[in-house]
């Protein structure tokens, strides 16, 4: 045999050899024992009268144990009173069959099951189905995914029903989630709009990261949303790169993008708005604290409308993860030199920096007479402490308590409720991340109220109150990124 | 130790033992390499202070090594069972990549799989030889893999010297005393010992969206220099979307068997660059080992720098891909390894035992920016690790991993002292 016909074939087995998979076609005569298994999406919890996040899926093997193409299996459900959807599907190559899952009205388990002809026992889901009163533990209510090719989802911002979430390189996509633009719903989210930004030279491409959408109480208009690129350039603490876009989504089905603020030697992360004094506040890593005018039309390049900027840790000791305006007190977490509490008007320090030396700081909430801070990575120390301050007349805080959650080395954002009741926070980096969320009936000692740990952290959550429920919109880590949506309306009474 | 990492290393060793190569008369050959170390390390720079030792079987290979046609075809198959006798890596001060750090992370279990038609141009290209390498296995990129070289304990440079575990496709051309070579490949690494090369990746090819090249000169007989340059597309995201890396490599290597026993030495220097050149790695390599009768010793020195991504709740991880900001800084360490063994051979010397001690000491540094101090995290900046154990092999001396074509070689033709450590 000469050489050239037989290398194909080589190459040929050598790769089937890394990627060989076992299927068999049905048929042949005789009925065949088939196997139905529950492959993914039993023991889901939900909204009664809501459809299930993830489809409930079977694997159909033979007596030999390889996966079965071809089978017809049928769905039904068997307790409950929902639906199902399709009612009979067929086994793919790999042997899997699914079906949607719509809760019934009962509260409590629901069922559903799934035959062949060769399984008639088959098997059995089961859905926990909540009532739309109060939730006893954060529901998942609804995922939903990056687009494909992409890695990272890392923020939601929420407003008027819409969701704007910020996926790193996939962009900015905008669902309605109660709005009614499109009909979307918090357990149905419907997608509106997308843009990806521009990359602005920044290597590793548009990098979407955070945002706000400015109702401008001036011009009525809420023509402009900000958005946050996040870059690398050099260690934590030494250097960071990535613009404010400045996009116009008068159009929520088509946003553009019509302008940019530029830091050299610097890059963006979190936002916070005075809406009313149309101003700006962006955290700038190590540029610190920047104030920026975004009065009437925003076009081109807006950086001359920079009005302030503080490095409220010095030089070399400045890394600003948020900012936050509450109570006429402008606060800052710093990565580096912990809580500061500025002027808003001139950005001078009110009072507070390095008072967490032991750990890195991340995000922040205010919410009446009290602050909380959380931390991240590893100083020494892990990031897994929430800080709690006490806030006096002028707004300056002192530390007041913490709170320590158990096997994470990240709390990666932190909110309160806007009722005041609960305190959300995320969680990444260990076996106990995930969403968690305090009662603050005592604001200086809150108690863990519901958890609900995720098998990748949850990078930031964003709480949306929406036609009187309570929702937290988390961004799932790289290994399943996506969006996820919590039910946490009444866990704390 | 686990009892299924003994049963590993017995079975290796017995199959090893137990498999015969056909005659080459026969126009076919198969050639069955096995081996383990069995070690018990001891690490003196651990993430939290203080010290840890661990006993672990590594290493533990099965490689067959086939021709056929004359030498015209050529096969390789290496499994490696590193995913079963060390889970949680191996303790290694300053490794990292894959996830891991200051641990050396577990191999894939298909360490190698590939065929290369050899010569393919036969007398049209006079006396050079074109050869085609087709499957998974090591980028014609750096210098050869931490395995079959003297020590145990891996460099800190192995993510910035060698690219390993690809679907890769490899184009060489050998004439006298150069070899160039060329290829194609999928950027990802893998992310755990069951990873197969991802080369596709929803609807869009990874196979072919990195490259590298190689020019290899032996000028002399023994001693060689290579030259190498990669581009590496998202190397730590298997989408896609992460940071390419490229990356040079320029090493000489000499081995030479002398009347006192065998000679070997090496030096290289490595850069890696990433995001257009803000992140910038370098290392410099030097090693060597002498032997007189059964007694081997061979020192080597490294200054290498990392990155400090990072952390996890378990210390000894990095998260992949991270999320965003994650670097804390930049580490640079500089090692002193010295190495010494003893050589039993049994079965005409196919069937190596090995007894072996291995210390390494140095320093951990911060250099460039950022907030990575290694006292805070050590709780020291000197280096201290300590490893002695016993290395089981059957057939495997001489062989280089990672060298295919005309560069292959070892158990045969090549005088191979320097190749699998025994």
């Amino acid at each position: 045999m000469r050489l050239h016909r037989l290398f194909p074939g080589i190459v040929a087995a050598t790769l089937a050899a890394c990627t060989s998979t076992s299927t068999t076609t049905p048929g042949g005569g005789g009925v065949t024992p088939y196997t139905v298994a529950v492959f993914n999406g039993n023991l889901q919890s939900s909204l009664a009268g809501a459809a299930l996040v993830t489809p409930l899926t079977v694997v159909v093997t033979d007596v030999n144990g390889a996966t079965v193409t071809g089978a017809q299996v049928s769905w039904t459900v068997a307790r409950g009173g929902g639906s199902v959807s399709p009612t009979s599907s067929t086994t793919a190559a790999n042997g899997r069959a699914s079906t949607i899952f719509t809760l019934g009205s009962i509260v409590g388990t629901q069922t559903v099951s799934a035959t062949t002809a060769s399984a008639p026992a088959g098997v059995t889901f089961s859905a926990t189905a909540a009532s739309s009163g109060p939730v006893s533990a954060p529901l998942l209510i609804a995922s939903v995914p990056t687009p494909t090719g992409a890695t990272y989802d890392h923020d939601t911002f929420v407003r008027d029903g819409l969701a704007f979430a910020f996926m790193w390189n996939a962009g900015l996509r905008i669902y309605d989630v109660g709005n009614g633009v499109n009909g979307g719903s918090p357990a149905t989210p419907i997608l509106v709009g997308s843009l990806i930004t521009n990359t602005n030279g920044v290597p590793g491409g548009a990098q979407v990261h955070n945002g706000w959408w400015f109702h401008n109480p001036v011009t009525g208009q809420n023509k402009y949303l900000f958005i946050g690129q996040e870059g690398s350039c050099g260690a934590i603490g030494s250097c960071s790169i990535g613009d404010i876009h400045i996009v116009d989504v008068s159009n929520l089905a088509a946003p553009v993008e019509v302008g940019f603020i530029h830091i050299a030697g610097a890059g963006v992360h979190n936002f916070w708005m005075d809406e009313a004094n149309q101003t700006l506040y962006a955290a700038y890593y190590n540029a610190g604290v920047v104030k920026i005018d975004v009065s009437g039309t925003l076009s081109g390049d807006m950086s001359s409308r920079i009005t302030k900027q503080v490095q409220p840790g010095g030089p070399g000791n400045t890394y600003i993860w948020g900012v936050m305006l509450s109570n006429g007190t402008l606060y800052a977490t710093d990565m580096l030199s912990g809580f500061w509490a500025l002027d808003p008007a001139t950005l001078a320090t009110k009072g507070g920096g390095n008072n967490v030396p032991e750990r890195y700081g991340s995000d922040q909430w205010v919410y009446g007479q009290y602050a909380y801070s959380g931390s991240w990575g590893n100083r020494g120390v892990r990031g897994n402490a929430v800080k709690i301050w006490a806030l006096d007349g002028s707004g300056v805080p002192t530390l007041a308590d913490s709170i320590v959650v158990p096997n994470v080395t990240t709390i990666s954002d932190v909110a309160v409720t806007p009722d005041g009741k609960m305190l959300v926070i995320t969680t990444e980096g260990g076996p106990g991340q995930g969403l968690y969320v305090y009662s603050l009936a005592n604001p200086v000692k809150p108690t863990l109220a519901g958890s609900s740990i995720t098998s990748q952290g949850l990078h930031t959550g964003e709480v949306a109150v929406i036609n009187g429920r309570t929702y937290v919109f988390a961004a799932r880590d790289p290994g399943v990124p996506e969006m996820d949506i919590f039910d946490i309306t009444g866990l704390v009474p | 130790m686990t009892r299924r990492a003994v049963a590993t290393l017995l079975f290796a060793v017995t199959l090893g033992g137990g498999a015969v190569a056909l005659p080459a008369q026969s126009g076919f050959g198969v050639t069955p390499m096995a081996q383990g170390i069995l070690v018990v390390d001891h690490s003196g720079a651990i993430p939290g202070g203080g010290g840890l030792t661990e006993t672990r079987l590594v290493q533990p290979v099965l490689m067959a090594v086939a021709h056929g046609f004359g030498n015209k075809l050529g096969f390789i198959a290496t499994l490696d069972f590193e995913g079963a006798t060390m889970k949680g890596g191996e303790l290694t001060p300053g490794a990292w990549g894959e996830g891991y750090v200051d641990r050396r992370h577990p191999h894939t279990t298909v360490h190698e799989l590939n065929v290369t038609a050899n010569d393919l141009l036969g007398h049209l290209d006079g006396a050079g030889r074109l050869s085609v390498t087709i499957g998974k296995g090591f980028v014609p990129f750096g210098t050869d893999d931490p395995m079959s070289r003297p020590f145990v304990r891996y460099p800190v440079n192995h993510h910035l010297s060698q690219l390993l575990e690809r679907a890769v496709a490899t184009l060489q051309y050998d004439l006298g005393p150069v070899t160039v070579e060329g290829a194609l490949f999928n950027g990802d690494e893998p992310t755990q010992p069951s990873d197969g090369p991802l080369v596709r990746y929803e609807g869009r090819w990874r196979f072919g969206d990195s490259w590298s090249a190689r020019a290899t000169v032996r000028p002399l007989t023994g001693l060689e220099l290579q030259g190498s340059i990669a581009h590496v597309h998202s190397p730590e995201s298997r989408p896609g979307a992460g940071p390419d890396a490229d990356k040079t490599s320029v090493s000489a290597r000499w081995d030479a068997v002398t009347p006192r026993g065998e000679r070997y030495a090496l030096v290289e220097y490595a850069r890696t660059s990433e995001l257009t050149g803000f992140f910038v790695y370098h290392t410099f390599l030097a090693e060597g080992l002498a032997s007189r009768r059964r007694l081997r010793a061979s020192y080597r020195f490294e200054r290498t720098e990392r990155p400090e991504e990072l952390r996890l709740f378990d210390l000894f991880r990095t998260q992949r891909p991270s999320p965003d900001n994650s670097v804390l800084g930049i580490s640079r360490w500089s090692l002193h390894t010295l190495h010494v063994a003893y050589d039993v051979f049994l079965r005409e010397r196919k069937l190596t035992i090995q007894p072996f001690i291995e210390g390494t000491l140095g320093s951990v540094a911060s250099v460039g920016g950022g907030v990575f101090d290694p006292a805070a995290l050590y709780g020291t900046d000197k280096v201290r690790a300590f490893s002695v154990g016993v290395l089981v092999g059957w057939g495997m001396r001489g062989h280089r991993m990672g060298r295919y074509g005309a560069l292959a070689g070892g158990m045969d033709g090549m005088p191979g002292m320097s190749g699998m450590k025994m």
